[in-house]
């Protein structure tokens, strides 16, 4: 594991940022977006420890992992924070990272080269002092903070340089967003963060769904009010006098004469006018459509000022999100009763002997997944040791309930309390499990994220807004109070990392099975217990080593105050065989592990690298953690006992019967070997057509099938090839009882008997088509015989 | 959109359209014989077929013998003017995309007078099945040549023969952009005649069909080569195209495969002058209608035009005191 090599740089744990300097100047070499620069790692100096401080508690709490070395000044680094909460129609980008909105709009003015060199130089400062400013807890639209970081920009910059910065940073706030302006409340990592994130998510996807519905509602408002004004219209009320001059409008009131008006225009009677009854149910309908509450008017919407206020869907407790829920049933019903009444009268479908006795009898009972979704759902936002105790039996009530329900659980604290006294109000460690049950519910949408990973699950937190039926989004926010001086958004990440919080979804719309419904393909190195990663350092002679270390949940854990008891630094003295890495330790036998200690390297205060040994119950710790990560490594499908045992008798199979298959083919080319040196023939390809521009691919025409001959079996009796005929009405004209339209209005021979010899003849001859075959006279006595059989020939 | 709900009422009614129930109360007055009787049939058979509610279609016209077709179908009918039968029919569309639309105009309305209009229809691209019955003469009038009558006809307005080659409908429809459907038929093959016409209705956007029309009482004899001898008749074929029925295939040998994607191959057959092209020439089904271009994200109620024109008059009010609070979305 342990090698030694000149200093080079590395990638770090989290992947997410990289210094400004470098990213800078790697942007003005090749002009691609800064995101794409690699990541330096930062060797941590590896000093002697003093084993008299081992026992200081201020020093053992300040022990941070080795790996976050790097991570000491966040605002120097480009990575997600801040997010900007986008204010826009388009529900896909309700959340951008700042750095992603400034690489847009260097991509758009910077020039490649040297020359775009100074105003990438600026916008980085730009974006680094709004990023600062997030850090130190101001928040604002962006908008706002852009222009105070840039009046700071240019009060400290020299006097030559303001006008240029100036015009170069007022030419990048133009050009914000694709289309144009784009603003948003800029937020950074912070106990606030998913809450503020899932309801601006749950605002932008409600805002998409009130558009489909005025849309659709709208609309069926309009053509309703079309058939009640084309009825009016037909009515004698239209034309009288009070009725012009309303629709003239008052301004020109005095120009016109209209009771002169009304006496020109015509009265009834009026032809198919709506009745009584359907006007009063277009009417009533109409109503409903008119008041609901559950979207708010839009610009399309009849006068609103009548209206009641429209339904609140956000709550902080589930009870009261399903009450609200049931209590607003008889109206859902009301409104999806009226919108099917309008859906049959737009087309002219509503049949009163069908239709109203269903319609007397709708309830609840008829609102399926599809009407439910019409709705908007119902949002709930709890808080680990905020909200009440029951709320989390609620939530698994309203998650199994089916309704569209949307339950938000932040947790602060993932390792709870190491003392072993239940935790009160509060899920504890316990926390980390509630999505994983969550997944059980089969039809609800789960998503188990930390903080530091929401922007890069945006799409997924997206979808499980937009989900129809309910979803549970278990985020860890790491704001939580015992770990001081290390960043929420480190905090969050290193709980994904060390599996102390994997992310995972369990999305049911995906598909119809586990495996494309789970996925835990978001951790890094998810098929590894732990991921390992590249710790390079400087030993006492200076010489750089590197070596591959887990980041196991005890690395995690040490950041936490509560469990600065239960670890202790050692002196590279005192490094020895039997302190083994944390990852190692947990795979040993019991009785083994009575025999070794177990070791995480860490960072003290001054990036001093040391080895830190944790005793028993931070080991507990890190074993469950592997347990509960392998359980869910095998939902997802990875190292499935189940499959791998399946896959080890399918492929023993297989390579039994592959091999009788060889040891055939060995036998036959022993027996043809004295014939060798002759290769078998190949089989042949068939030979495509060669394709020609020249001549156009014709066709032989098929032969006729039997059932399509029209001719009868006598072959004396007269008749038409029905299906040429082009209902020109010439034979129809000679005789309509002989020859008749069928249901297609193609002629037939209805009866031979109803005309004479000479009809059908003569229809034979005036047919254009010459479809009409006359046969022999039914009548030897017709007059004219010899000279109609004469005429007759040619058509038989 | 409609509710899985209405779909599921609108399945339970059992209703019945026949053939009979889109005649309506008046017979046709075309000359016996006339190819527009064969054309009236295909499209109440392809009403019935399609189970198209009456009062959801609409037939619209311009005038000649051809544009009478509206009077002769139950639905909602547009006699219109001379050669404005496409501007008629688009506005139809435009403000109730939810009706089937159908055009039925002649050579004069459409390729004379309402050139423009027709040219102007394609690049729309509107949802619409457009019916070019040519008879290659001003039939209504009683026989005046029309812009795609044959070069030398004797007619009314021309004593001693036209002048000039006639306009191709098919080749010069081809030639404008955004075309997305074009077909020929002829009104003495019923079968295809009705084939043709379905899938231009079912082609999503503007399909013109050009339908050779015969006119027997001006033109009695016009067709004649090609009625009577089915090798003139060049039938087009693909399995995005027509496919014959064996009976067909068996009285007319003359056959090509031709890929109704392929607008090169369309020209030149279009082009031809001796043999009667009859088929699918040419369909696209990824041009955009302007219906569909146009619809806007919310309806056109009275309360969104009266939001708007509000909008556009504050513009130039002068508010003494306060700003106007912006309007709800
Ligand atoms: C503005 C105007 N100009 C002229 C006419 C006279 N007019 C009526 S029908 C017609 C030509 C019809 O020919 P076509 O469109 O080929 O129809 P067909 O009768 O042959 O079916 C003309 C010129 C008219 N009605 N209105
Ligand atoms: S004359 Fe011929 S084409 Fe005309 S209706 Fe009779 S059978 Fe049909
Ligand atoms: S004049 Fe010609 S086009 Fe008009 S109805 Fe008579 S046959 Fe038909």
């Amino acid at each position: 594991m342990r090698q030694t090599e000149s200093a080079q740089g590395q990638h770090g744990i989290f992947r997410a940022g990289r210094t400004v300097t470098q990213s800078a100047s790697a942007g003005s070499r090749s002009n691609r977006p800064m995101n794409d620069a690699p990541l330096e790692f930062a060797s941590p100096r590896l000093t002697q420890w003093d084993p008299e401080h081992t026992g200081d508690q201020a020093a053992r709490e300040k022990l941070r992992p080795a790996l976050f070395a790097q991570y000491g000044d966040l605002a120097n680094l480009r990575y997600d924070y801040p997010l900007v909460l986008v204010d826009s129609d388009d529900e896909q980008s309700f959340v951008q990272s700042l750095s992603s909105i400034f690489d847009g709009i260097l991509q758009k003015i910077a020039p490649p080269g040297a020359s775009g060199e100074q105003l990438r130089r600026d916008m980085l400062r730009l974006e680094t002092g709004i990023r600062m400013r997030a850090l130190g807890g101001v928040e604002g639209l962006l908008s706002v903070l852009w222009r105070l970081t840039e009046t700071d920009l240019i009060t400290a910059c020299e006097d030559a340089e303001k006008d240029r910065l100036e015009h170069d940073l007022d030419r990048a706030r133009d050009l914000l967003g694709s289309d144009g302006p784009l603003d948003g409340h800029v937020i950074d990592c912070t106990e606030a963060t998913p809450v503020r994130l899932l309801v601006h998510g749950w605002e932008q996807v409600q805002a998409a769904k009130a558009k489909a519905f005025r849309k659709k509602v709208e609309g069926l408002i309009l053509s309703l009010s079309d058939i009640l004004k084309a009825d009016f219209m037909k009515s004698d009320k239209a034309s009288r006098p009070e009725a012009l001059q309303v629709a003239i409008g008052d301004a020109s009131a005095t120009d016109f004469d209209f009771d002169a008006m009304s006496a020109v225009l015509a009265k009834g009677p009026h032809e198919n006018l709506l009745s009584e009854d359907r006007r009063r149910r277009i009417g009533a309908t109409l109503m409903v459509l008119n008041s609901q509450r559950f979207f708010a008017p839009g610009r399309a919407s009849a006068d609103s000022s009548e209206r009641d206020a429209p339904f609140d869907f956000v709550f902080d407790n589930c009870a009261e999100a399903l009450d609200a829920f049931r209590d607003r049933l008889p109206q859902m019903v009301d409104l999806i009763k009226a919108i099917t009444i309008a859906e049959l009268e737009i087309v002219n479908r509503y049949r009163v002997s069908q239709h109203e006795a269903f319609f007397a009898h709708f309830d609840e009972s008829e609102l399926g997944e599809d009407e439910l979704a019409l709705f908007p759902s119902y949002l709930v936002c709890l808080r680990d040791g905020h909200s009440g105790a029951s709320e989390t039996v609620q939530a698994f009530e309203a998650i199994a309930s089916g309704l569209p329900v949307k339950v938000l659980i932040q947790t602060d604290d993932i390792l709870g309390d190491p003392t072993p006294e239940p935790p009160r109000a509060s899920f504890g460690g316990g926390s980390t499990r509630l999505a994983a049950m969550a997944v059980g519910v089969n039809d609800a949408f789960v998503l188990q994220a930390a903080s530091s990973d929401l922007y890069r699950l945006r799409d997924t937190v997206r979808d499980g807004l937009a989900y129809d039926g309910p979803a549970l989004f278990s985020i860890f926010s790491g704001a939580t109070p015992t770990i001081s001086g290390v960043p929420s958004y480190l905090v969050a990440a290193a709980a994904k990392e060390s599996r102390a919080f994997p992310t995972f979804t369990y999305n049911p719309a995906a598909g119809p099975d586990r495996v494309s419904r789970f996925r835990i393909g978001d951790n890094p190195q998810s098929d590894r217990d732990w991921p390992e990663h590249t710790l390079s350092f400087e030993d006492q002679d200076q010489q750089r080593v590197v070596e591959q270390v887990a980041f196991t949940h005890a690395d995690f854990a040490i950041c936490d105050a509560r469990y600065a008891k239960h670890r202790i630094p050692v002196a590279s003295s005192q490094w020895h065989d039997s302190i083994v890495p944390v990852d190692e330790h947990v795979q040993l036998s019991a009785e083994q592990r009575g025999e070794k200690a177990a070791y995480v390297w860490t960072i003290d205060a001054d990036n001093a690298l040391r080895k830190t040994v944790v005793d028993d119950k931070l080991l507990r710790g890190a074993r469950r953690c592997l347990k509960v990560w392998q359980g869910l490594q095998e939902i997802g499908g990875i190292n499935d006992p189940y499959v791998s045992r399946i896959l080890a008798e399918e492929r023993a199979t297989w390579e039994r019967e592959k091999e009788t298959e060889l040891e055939a083919l060995r036998e036959e080319l022993d027996r043809e070997a004295p014939q060798a040196g002759l290769a078998k023939p190949a089989i042949a390809e068939p030979v495509a057509p060669a394709a020609s521009d020249e001549a156009p691919p014709t066709v032989e025409a098929a032969p006729a099938s039997d059932a399509e001959q029209v001719a009868p079996a006598d072959p004396d009796a007269a008749y038409i090839e029905t299906p040429r005929c082009t209902t020109c009405n010439e034979c129809t004209q000679i005789n309509n009882k002989m020859f008749i339209y069928n249901e297609d209005m193609q002629a037939e021979i209805a009866d031979p008997d109803a005309g004479s010899f000479r009809q059908l003849v003569e229809a034979a001859e005036i047919c254009q088509v010459s479809i009409i075959h006359p046969g022999k006279p039914r009548n030897p006595d017709e007059p004219g015989l010899d000279e109609l059989m004469e005429r007759a020939a040619p058509f038989n | 959109m409609s509710a899985p709900l209405t779909e599921c009422l609108l399945r339970t009614i059992d209703e019945h359209y026949s053939l009979q129930d889109y005649q309506s109360d008046i017979s046709p007055r075309w000359c016996t014989g006339c190819g527009d009787n064969g054309i009236l049939t295909a499209v109440q058979r392809l009403c019935r077929d399609e189970q198209l509610p009456p009062e959801k279609t609409v037939f619209v016209s311009g005038i000649g013998c051809s544009s009478r077709l509206p009077h002769y179908m139950n639905a909602y009918g547009f006699h219109g003017l001379h050669g404005r039968a496409l501007p008629v029919a688009e506005g139809i569309k435009m403000r109730r995309p939810d009706l089937h639309v159908f055009v039925s105009t002649g050579d004069g309305d459409c390729c004379s007078i309402g050139a423009a209009h027709w040219i102007h229809a394609i690049r729309y691209n509107m949802n619409m099945t457009v019916l070019l019955h040519d008879n290659q003469v001003y039939g209504l009038t009683k026989k005046q040549a029309s812009p795609t009558s044959p070069r030398g006809l004797k007619s009314n307005t021309t004593p001693s023969g036209t002048w000039l080659d006639p306009i191709n409908p098919l080749t010069t429809s081809l030639g404008v952009a955004n075309v997305s459907f074009i077909a020929q038929a002829v009104d003495w093959i019923p079968e295809l005649l009705y084939d043709i016409i379905e899938q231009a209705y079912r082609h999503k956007g503007f399909s013109l069909v050009r339908i050779l029309q015969r006119c027997p009482e001006f033109l009695p004899t016009l067709f004649d080569p090609w009625v009577r001898n089915p090798a003139s008749t060049r039938l087009l074929v693909h399995e995005d195209g027509i496919q014959l029925s064996a009976a067909l295939s068996k009285t007319y040998r003359n056959q090509e495969v031709h890929d109704p994607g392929n607008i090169h191959r369309a020209r030149e057959v279009s082009s031809l002058t001796e043999e009667i092209p009859v088929g699918i020439l040419y369909r696209d089904d990824d041009v955009p209608c302007y219906e569909d271009l146009r619809e806007g994200e919310r309806p056109n109620t009275p309360g969104l035009v009266r939001t708007v024109l509000d909008e556009e008059f504050d513009k130039f009010t002068i508010w003494p005191e306060e700003q106007p609070t912006d309007a709800a979305n």
